[in-house]
């Protein structure tokens, strides 16, 4: 699905991703675990099309392709679906609009017939029901005066309407009470399946208590460090950051 | 300067060949505007009220009244249901619709206007105003009898034929007697893209605890010239609000002065201009704070494209005993292109001690953030800057509480800014 081959990444003159290498496979779930800017939101960014970055080397494929020539919004269209670590506000724009005009963008890209107001206001109450949000949040305008869960949860949501086939969560655990954390992990959850691949990128091995994962990676000085299975969470857990650290310069004076 | 001169030696000269049969109260009142216009001219730049906005092209040649033709019936958006309809072309009547006795046709023989007409909108100082008083030719009265209370909204349509070298000069006046209410639309377009001159002048007088919400639509030609003055008096517990959505012409210049002259009256003064390309669009505001305990609100928006320009001038004028005054005023600006230019400008003068003045101008350019988010939700860049364009300037229509002149509005300003040339369709 995600191929991604020693990518290399500057911003503003300073190199922060420093060779990555990730290859996430059909239906895979994996965590990329790291310190603070250690770069797992630019790499996320990176994936998703944020603009600002130089491209130094190496090279990202999704489905076989290119990635990282296509706009933000072909990727979008192509499945790819970043939830924020910082959801955007955007007074003026109703959620519902905003949500119908993406995903009629998406449909008529995948060349399917757009859904009407009825039909995709079935859908999205469908998709507020699992995840127990309140409807009148279709009204308001994107994030505008949300609280730091109620944002992390509306990513989730739009996640479970647009249906993307890779998602790269970047710490929507972030800012969750331990229910809310436990209503994302059921979305998420839910939508685990053969087609679909999930990078979640977490601080804390508490998320992957409920959102198990088939791959984990350490990032850390822009390099991912140590790969292993869900067990690499816990002994990272143990250990602590300052362990990466170590492994981090290992892996430089290697 | 010459050039200058023979233009307004023009002017005076169609004047004396003017034949109207007309009360002699407003041939007299004519004839000191055509004086005052004579010895002020049209403004030039180094007139402070005129810094960044030039009227060379208005002075650079004569222009003439259109002569009475046939024209086919204007093709105009409108208000949806309306209580009363009448139609102008190149400020002459046209047709009337709907209850006449609201929208009728300025006659001679009106009485009640003898006392009210030409008495608001300031020809003493202003030379546009002076023009328009001295040639404009028919007019639409509103006249509201004491409690009259009309629901639905009153549609004046002032048309410009939009050929190059006409100048018309449409007058309104608008005459709330006490307790009464309505909501006044005027909307100003253009059948072709000519250089053409509209000069309008509006006179809104809310007597004693009237209400009225007034709406100026400019929606004018490419190549069109719009200068437009609306002036209001409020009495005690009087209310005026006017918002003013300029999207056309290829010069726009409203000044909207407001007088609050009895205790507890109020004023919301609102704009929007979107612009683009070549456009020039100057809003003057003067709010006049002459008696105590009064309210006013101001919010202009502007979106700039292109390399239009826009220009934001706020006055306001606090008396000695204007006390408790409670003044807002904002001007926010989106520039959507690096040489799209906004001068904008507030101006207080307070000379009572107990006021509340606040003022406030930004000027800012679309989110980058919120476009990437949008992005990468699969929206395509040009309708993301679309997206977030009309919710910044859709905003200001939320002040609008008369659902089908909000919808008429949404609709216009949507058009307005699909019709954008600069947004690249990406697909
Ligand atoms: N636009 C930018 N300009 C300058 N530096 C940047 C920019 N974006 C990221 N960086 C730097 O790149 C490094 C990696 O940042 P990034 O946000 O990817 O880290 P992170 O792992 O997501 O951290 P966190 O856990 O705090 O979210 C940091 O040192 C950060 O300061
Ligand atoms: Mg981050």
């Amino acid at each position: 699905m995600l191929e991604v081959k020693d990518l290399r990444v500057r911003v503003e003159d300073k190199e922060i991703l420093k060779g990555i290498s990730l290859s996430v496979g059909k239906g895979e779930v994996h965590a990329i675990m790291g310190p603070n800017g250690s770069g797992k939101s630019t790499l996320a960014g990176v994936l998703a099309g944020r603009d600002g970055y130089e491209i130094t080397g190496g090279s990202a494929t999704f489905k076989g392709e290119d990635l990282l020539d296509k706009d933000p919004e072909i990727r979008a269209r192509e499945g790819i679906f970043l939830a924020f670590q910082y959801p955007v506000e955007i007074p003026g724009v109703s959620n519902m609009y905003f949500l119908r005009t993406a995903l009629n963008a998406i449909r008529t890209h995948r060349g399917q017939e757009e859904l009407d107001a009825v039909e995709f206001i079935a859908l999205v109450k469908d998709r507020m029901k699992k995840l127990k949000m309140d409807d009148a949040m279709l009204k308001r305008a994107v994030n505008e005066g949300f609280s730091g869960g109620e944002k992390k949860r509306n990513e989730i949501f739009q996640m479970a309407v647009l249906e993307p086939q890779l998602a790269i969560l970047d710490e929507t655990d972030s800012g969750l009470d331990i229910d809310a954390l436990k209503l994302v992990s059921e979305g998420v959850n839910s939508m685990r399946s053969p087609d679909r691949s999930i990078i979640v990128v977490t601080h804390y091995q508490r998320l992957l208590d409920y959102i198990v994962p088939d791959k984990v990676h350490v990032l850390a000085h822009g390099q991912i460090v140590k790969s292993g299975d869900k067990g690499l969470a816990l002994e990272l857990e143990k250990k602590g950051y300052g362990w990466v650290d170590d492994l981090a310069s290992g892996l430089a004076t290697a | 300067m010459a050039v200058q001169q023979q233009n307004t030696a023009a002017f005076v000269e169609s004047f004396a060949t003017l034949k109207r049969s007309e009360p002699t109260w407003l041939a007299d009142r004519r004839r000191l505007a055509i004086e005052r216009f004579s010895l002020l001219g049209i403004p030039t730049t180094h007139d402070e009220e005129y810094k960044y906005t030039s009227l060379k092209s208005i002075s650079g040649q004569t222009w003439t009244p259109s002569a009475a033709g046939s024209v086919e019936t204007p093709d105009v958006d409108y208000a949806g249901e309306e209580a009363a309809r009448i139609v102008f072309v190149d400020g002459k009547f046209f047709s009337a619709a709907g209850d006449t006795l609201l929208g009728a046709r300025l006659t001679s023989g009106l009485a009640n206007v003898e006392g009210h007409l030409t008495r608001y909108a300031d020809f003493e100082s202003h030379a546009l105003t002076a023009l328009n008083t001295a040639f404009f030719a028919d007019g639409a009265l509103v006249e509201l009898p004491e409690k009259a209370i009309v629901e639905k909204p009153i549609h004046i349509v002032w048309v410009s034929t939009g050929e190059a070298g006409i100048v018309s000069h449409p007058r309104t006046l608008i005459l709330a007697g006490r307790n009464s209410q309505a909501s006044v639309i005027e909307s100003f377009v253009s059948l072709a893209d000519g250089a053409a001159w509209t000069n309008p002048v509006t006179e809104i007088i809310a007597e004693e605890n009237a209400r009225i919400e007034h709406f100026q639509v400019q929606q004018q030609g490419s190549e069109a010239i719009h200068t437009g003055v609306v002036q209001g008096l409020t009495e005690r517990s009087g209310y005026i609000s006017t918002i003013s959505l300029s999207f056309g012409a290829r010069l726009a210049r409203n000044d909207v002065r407001v007088k609050l002259n009895g205790e507890g009256a109020e004023c919301a003064l609102d704009g929007l201009y979107v612009v683009n390309g070549k456009q020039h669009v100057d809003h003057h505001t003067v709010i006049d704070h002459a008696s105590p305990n009064c309210n006013s609100h101001q919010l202009y928006k502007g979106v700039l494209d292109g390399e239009s320009r826009g220009v934001f001038n706020g006055k306001i004028l606090v008396r000695r005993d204007a006390q408790k005054t409670d003044a807002i005023q904002n001007n926010k600006n989106l520039l959507l292109s690096p040489k799209a230019e906004i001068d904008t400008k507030p101006q207080l003068e307070i000379d009572a001690n107990d006021v509340r003045c606040t003022h406030g101008a930004t000027i800012g350019q679309l989110d980058a953030e919120a476009l990437f988010y949008l992005q990468a939700r699969g929206i395509g860049a040009a309708q993301a800057r679309h997206l977030l364009t009309y919710a910044f300037a859709a905003d200001l229509l939320e002040r609008v509480k008369v659902q089908p002149l909000r919808d008429h509005f949404e609709h216009v300003l949507m058009r307005t800014l699909s019709e954008d040339p600069n947004a690249e369709e990406t697909h």
